[in-house]
């Protein structure tokens, strides 16, 4: 079922018939999927290499810091300036900048 | 031990299974053993133990995806190796056949659709600073100063408190706009930095267009703050679960 190709999609929602990185897969055969009975073996080797480094927030001293130095350094006529844009265009300028959201995000799988 | 033992990717009803074209783990054919109405789709792999690799994970993923094509199926966790067709009936086909039935019939006509969604960093913080007096006032004292200013952990605090504030009031508003057309819905907990939400939606296949404009409405109403993201249909990996049994 393609419901990219539908008729009403605007361009605001990003849309994948299937995960396109190796990390979105991990996470659902991985992490998802029938389990069976303990005595039944899940035989894998390598799994530990996997490590997926997402930013998880921790209140700390580190984190507030952070915040503090990212708000300080915002520019505020620039993101207004970049809003309006995006509302003008129509939004296209979605990928890039949800790319930095995932900038910590690693991927390590042992072999190919 | 035997050379070879049986590789498992998901579970299908006997009568929608049909043989595959494709190649499993390492490249083997994908055969069906079947066990009364059940028929599980496996490949042989050398017997001990299966690695995790770039290819051998997508391989996983493909096989169920295929057979999801043709109709319903149970995707099993990656790594499940049985000894032998024996094996797989014996210990796992029989023994939950009413289970695996049931799953069936409630997962038929249902796909999974994965929804993520993170704020633009700059356009949040943003917002903090112009609809947080507090924020602009300490960010403005903070600013410009040399060296680490006292108020700086205070200022760090606020924004986090902010954006922690927008993340449940947006997340809420998100759920309750896809809610009506999902069944259910299993959220992935951790705590990551500018997500608001990400969560597999269980769909009736027929609602997926209607959970898709909703989202979109969503996604169109918060345009240039956040970025969303849709990915399926996809099998019902996420809702799959047994009863544990010692």
């Amino acid at each position: 079922m393609a419901i990219a190709t539908q008729g009403t999609a605007s361009n605001y929602l990003q849309r994948a018939p299937s995960p396109s990185g190796l990390a979105d897969v991990v996470e659902l055969i991985l992490d998802k999927g029938l389990v069976i009975d303990a005595y039944i073996r899940i035989a894998v080797i390598g799994i530990e290499l996997i490590t997926i480094d997402a930013r998880i927030v921790i209140a700390s001293v580190d984190t507030y810091l952070r915040f503090a130095e990212q708000v300080n350094r915002l520019d505020l006529t620039q993101t207004e300036a970049a809003g309006l844009a995006e509302l003008r265009d129509g939004g296209n300028g979605g990928g890039d900048k949800a790319k930095g959201v995932f900038e910590g995000m690693k991927e390590k799988v042992s072999g190919d | 031990m035997p050379a070879t033992a049986l590789y498992c990717y998901g579970i299908t009803a006997a009568a929608t299974a049909k043989l595959q074209p494709g190649a499993g783990l390492g490249g083997a054919a994908v055969e069906t053993v079947r066990s009364g109405d059940l028929a599980a789709l496996v490949s042989r792999v050398p017997a001990g133990t299966v690695r995790a690799r770039r290819r051998d994970l997508m391989a996983h993923f493909d096989v169920v995806a295929k057979a999801f094509e043709a109709g319903t199926v149970l995707p099993l966790r990656f790594g499940i190796v049985f000894d032998d067709e024996r094996a797989l009936v014996d210990e796992f086909l029989r023994p939950r056949q009413t289970e695996l039935l049931s799953l069936l019939k409630e997962l038929d006509g249902k796909v999974e659709l994965r929804v993520t969604a993170h704020y633009r960093e700059d356009a949040i913080l943003a917002e903090a600073v112009r609809e947080n007096p507090r924020i602009a006032r300490l960010r403005e004292a903070t600013q410009n100063a040399p060296g680490g200013h006292p108020a700086l952990l205070e200022l760090g605090e606020l924004v986090a408190a902010e954006v922690q504030a927008r993340t449940a009031r947006d997340t809420r508003a998100l759920y309750e706009r896809l809610r009506p057309h999902a069944i259910r819905f299993e959220a992935d907990e951790e705590p990551i930095a500018y997500q608001l939400l990400r969560a597999s939606f269980l769909v009736e296949r027929k609602r997926v267009e209607k959970f898709d404009a909703a989202l979109d409405a969503f996604a169109a109403d918060n345009a240039g703050r956040i970025d969303v993201k849709l990915v399926g249909p996809l099998p019902p990996h996420s809702f799959v679960e047994l009863e544990r049994r010692r």
